[in-house]
Formats: C-alpha cells, sequence, structure tokens
C-alpha cells in the first residue's frame, strides 16, 4: 500500500534520513521506533509532503506520491494526526470534528462518521461545544484522532499518540487504535517512542537510528529481539 | 447624552467593520496591512465613480466596491504578500511590504481619481428628530444598519460556513489545518480577498456621508489599528469592541472635550497608552476565536 524506496529527506544540509526503505501492507498496522531524532516523525512528514524530499521516491498505492501537496494527499486517503496534539484550541470540538471532513461533501456519510466516531469517544460527546483548548490532554489525544477519523483516511498516521499523556489514557488509546485499525479497515503507521507499547499493537516494525532502518522484522519477535531490548526497550516499563 | 450614544454606534459600526479585515488578515497571515486604509479609500471611490459619476444604483456601487476590493485583496495576497512570505523567514519583510503597498495605493488613487475630494449625491433626504434628544439624519441610520448588518454576516459567516471554519482553523494552526486538507494559498487568498472587501465595503458606505479623498486612507489605517489594539489583535470580538469603543472616545470626546480645543485624540492616544502599559494584549487578546 505504502512504500519508501531509499528516500533521503534534508532540513537546510543537516540530515533526517538517509536512505530509507519500508513497505506497509493493506491492514497493518506498523510502529516505527527510537529515539529523538532518529527520523521517525521526517518519515510522516515527508508521506504527507509537508516536507520535500530530496531523492528516492514514496508510493502509494503504486502511485508516486512524493512532491503533492498535504491537501491532495489527505483527498487521498492518507491522514495525520500530529505530534503534540494540535486541536483548534478555540474552536468547539464539533468543529474541530467537522474540520477533520474538510474534504469531504457527502453530508450523509459526514454523519455517519461523527456518529461512528462519537460512539467509539464517547467522552467527546460530553464535551461536544467546549472550546478543544480546555480538554484534557487525553480528550485532546481523543479529538484528534477522531478528527482525523472524520477524513475517512484509509492509512492513518500517527505521531506520538502517548506523549504527554497520563499512563492510563496511554492503554486506552492504545486500545483504541487497535479498535479503529482492526474495525474501519484503516491501515496504520504508528510512530512512537513508548516502544514496548507500539511494538504491542503493531504487526511489524522498523527501528530508526541516525535517520537509517537500523532492525526491523514482525512486532513479536522484536519484543524479545536482544539488540531491540537493550537499545530501545531498556527504560520503557 | 443619547445624541453623544447614538454618535458612538455610528461610528463604532463602520469602525468595527474596518479593524475586522484587518484583524483577519493579520489573524490568518501574521501580516499587518498598513495598506488598509487606502483599500478603504479605493472602496469608497468605487461607489463614487459608479454612484456618484455614472448615475448607477447605490446598491450596485457598493457591490461594486466590495467585488473589487475582494479581487485587489486577493491580487495583493497572490502576487505579493504569498510569494514574499514564502521565501521570507522575517517578518519586517511583509511589514515593509504592506507599507511600500499603501505608497503604491495612494500613488495608483492619485492617477486614478486626483487629489480632490469628492462627495456623492444623498442616498435619502430627511432627518430623524427625536424630541430634540437624538438627531441624526436618515441617510447616517441607513448607513449605520447596513454596517452593523455586515458586521453580523461576516460572524455568521466564520462561524457557520465551511470556508469560515476552514479560516478559523488556519489562523489558529496553519500545520494542522494543512494536515486536514485545507489548501493553505488558496485560503491565504480567500481571506485577503475577504478582509479587503470589508474595508472596500465601509469606503462605499462611509463615501455617501463623509465623502472621499486621497488622504484618509493613512489616517484610517492608524485608526485601525488603534481598534485592533484596543480589542486584542486577531479576534473578532476584539476587533469589534475596539471598533465600538473608538467609535464612543470619539463621539464623547467631540461633545464633551471639544470647548478645549482639538484634544480628543491627544486624549484616546494617551490613554491607549496607559490602557496598553496595563494590558499589551488588549482586551481579548488572544488568537483568532
Amino acid at each position: 500500500m505504502l512504500r519508501f524506496s531509499d528516500v533521503e529527506l534534508y532540513y537546510d544540509h543537516v540530515y533526517a534520513l538517509k536512505g530509507v526503505s519500508l513497505d506497509l501492507m493493506q491492514g497493518e498496522t506498523v510502529a516505527l521506533i527510537g529515539a529523538n531524532g532518529a527520523g521517525k516523525s521526517s518519515i510522516l512528514r515527508a508521506i504527507t509532503g509537508l516536507r520535500p524530499i530530496r531523492s528516492g521516491e514514496i508510493r502509494f498505492e503504486g502511485e508516486r506520491i512524493d512532491g503533492t501537496a498535504p491537501a491532495a494527499i489527505v483527498k487521498m486517503g492518507i491522514v495525520m494526526v500530529p505530534e503534540g496534539r494540535r486541536v483548534f484550541p478555540y474552536m468547539s470540538v464539533r468543529d474541530n470534528l467537522l474540520m477533520g471532513a474538510f474534504t469531504r461533501s457527502d453530508r450523509a456519510g459526514i454523519a455517519r462518521s461523527l456518529e461512528a466516531v462519537l460512539a467509539r469517544f464517547p467522552r467527546l460527546e460530553e464535551r461536544w461545544s467546549q472550546a478543544a483548548g480546555t480538554l484534557s490532554g487525553g480528550e485532546q489525544q481523543m479529538l484528534v484522532i477522531g478528527r482525523a477519523l472524520m477524513a475517512r483516511p484509509r492509512l492513518l498516521l500517527l505521531d506520538e499518540p502517548s506523549l504527554g499523556i497520563a499512563p492510563t489514557l496511554v492503554q486506552e488509546i492504545a486500545r483504541s487504535i487497535v479498535a479503529i485499525n482492526r474495525d474501519e479497515n484503516v491501515s496504520v503507521l504508528l510512530v512512537e517512542q513508548n516502544s514496548r507499547m507500539a511494538l504491542r499493537i503493531s504487526n511489524r516494525a522498523y527501528a530508526l537510528a541516525t535517520g537509517q532502518v537500523a532492525v526491523s522484522g514482525l512486532s513479536a519477535e522484536l519484543l524479545e529481539d536482544d539488540r531491540i531490548k537493550a537499545a530501545y526497550l531498556g527504560g520503557n516499563v | 447624552m443619547e445624541q453623544v450614544l447614538a454618535n458612538g454606534v455610528y461610528l463604532g459600526a463602520q469602525y468595527a467593520l474596518i479593524a475586522l479585515g484587518l484583524t483577519l488578515i493579520f489573524a490568518l497571515m501574521n501580516v499587518l496591512n498598513f495598506a488598509h486604509g487606502q483599500l478603504y479609500v479605493l472602496g469608497g471611490f468605487v461607489t463614487y465613480t459608479i454612484y456618484g459619476q455614472l448615475g448607477l444604483p447605490y446598491v450596485v456601487a457598493l457591490l461594486a466596491s466590495a467585488v473589487s476590493l475582494a479581487i485587489v485583496g486577493a491580487a495583493l495576497q497572490g502576487f505579493l504578500f504569498g510569494p514574499v512570505i514564502r521565501r521570507s523567514q522575517r517578518e519586517e519583510s511583509t511589514m515593509l511590504l504592506a507599507a511600500g503597498i499603501a505608497f503604491l495605493l495612494d500613488a495608483v488613487i492619485l492617477l486614478l481619481f486626483g487629489e480632490k475630494q469628492r462627495g456623492v449625491p444623498k442616498i435619502v433626504d430627511g432627518v430623524l428628530n427625536w424630541d430634540f434628544r437624538v438627531i441624526m439624519p436618515y441617510d447616517r441610520i441607513l448607513i449605520c444598519a447596513l454596517a452593523i448588518a455586515f458586521v453580523a454576516a461576516f460572524i455568521l459567516y466564520m462561524q457557520y460556513s465551511r470556508t469560515g471554519r476552514a479560516l478559523r482553523a488556519l489562523a489558529q494552526d496553519r500545520i494542522a489545518a494543512e494536515l486536514m486538507g485545507v489548501d493553505v494559498s488558496r485560503y491565504s487568498m480567500i481571506g485577503f480577498a475577504l478582509g479587503a472587501m470589508l474595508a472596500g465595503i465601509v469606503g462605499g458606505l462611509l463615501v455617501t456621508i463623509t465623502g472621499v479623498n486621497l488622504g484618509m486612507g493613512g489616517p484610517t489605517s492608524i485608526k485601525a489599528f488603534l481598534m485592533v489594539m484596543i480589542g486584542g489583535a486577531g479576534v473578532i470580538s476584539g476587533a469589534i469592541a475596539g471598533g465600538f469603543i473608538l467609535g464612543m472616545m470619539e463621539s464623547i470626546g467631540l461633545s464633551v472635550l471639544s470647548q478645549y480645543g482639538d484634544v480628543t485624540y491627544l486624549v484616546i492616544f494617551a490613554s491607549l497608552m496607559v490602557f496598553l502599559a496595563i494590558r499589551p494584549q488588549g482586551l481579548m487578546g488572544k488568537p483568532w476565536g
């Protein structure tokens, strides 16, 4: 479904991705793990078109998408939940969710998606007309995931969904990611510093170090891999 | 007293409409549009030409002011501000550009319309006289009502339309809006066009009362900045509050302070300095809401 071939990405003269190749099949959840600055988020920015790549190519369902504008990427069914939640703080929960459906014009379909999102995150219905900036961190995370689902994605990109969220809520967010992948036939590319959580809920994973893929494989096997244990699972419980 | 209030509301409605356009452009693009007053003057001259010179109905003239200024606004964003924002990291670049555009528009207005004060025939005759407590010509009342209607329409549009929602989203978080599929360059253009259109509408409204001349541009920009600073930059409610506060202060000043000479704006500036020292973000200072 998604394929990176030898992608290089630079910020000015500093490289962030140095020849990254990876792929993701329809229906999979793939995790990208690694330390800060390893290049995980740069991969997402390259997919969404927020950052141009220098060389290599990115294909989505066979078509080249590198060099495509972010708005057009969303229309193709690739939707990103950005790091740090980034709700529209002075807009209501309702308006935030409707912004997720910005590229759609099928009123009935939007109404159905809205019902599905509220069924998945009932808390959002309680906060319906509240300004999004006044929500708790966990609620904001639910809101941005719900907002992304309103776009009816086929591939969902999640950037650090557990960052800065209460540990009990991390479990809840993790469960909802699994459920979204299972129920709605949405493939998921998950970027996480919480490697243990990411490996538990994904099918496969790529471990990145300094802009390159260091180790890749089935998540269940990586959880037992000594190299991964030493480098990525050390501090996480 | 009633007369002072009525004058204040009349002025405030026009001012609020000017401030809304300025604050919209600021919220969306972080651009301080020093040319806002010139856009207002241009709107006045369009109505003067179509209603005053060609003798077409006033509604047509007002519509023409709105449409032509929307086009000017979109062109300014598309050809000047857009490319400069893309290439330059520094905010001073757009400020310099805006100041340059103000001079450019002054020159264009001078070439097209000349330097004379221009007026148009009254749109309605007659004067309302409410027991000598409020005396106000009917055309002022009509213009005031129109301005309030435009303010209300703008708020409703921003609050409930799909485009309005996208503009608010863009002002609050550019990247997140882009990730939801908002075409940033297209919507920046729409936002700039809307802001310029509001300035053009006020120009078209006020030309029927005060007339229009080349020299009004700069002072109008300054007043617009005052209002936005009072209310808080980038906030709809702030622009409206700032507009009505300035209108009211001017109205009170003209009736109470005029006996001491032409000191109204001196007092306004002095109190604004004190106010900003205490509350630098303005009354409702926060990003677009």
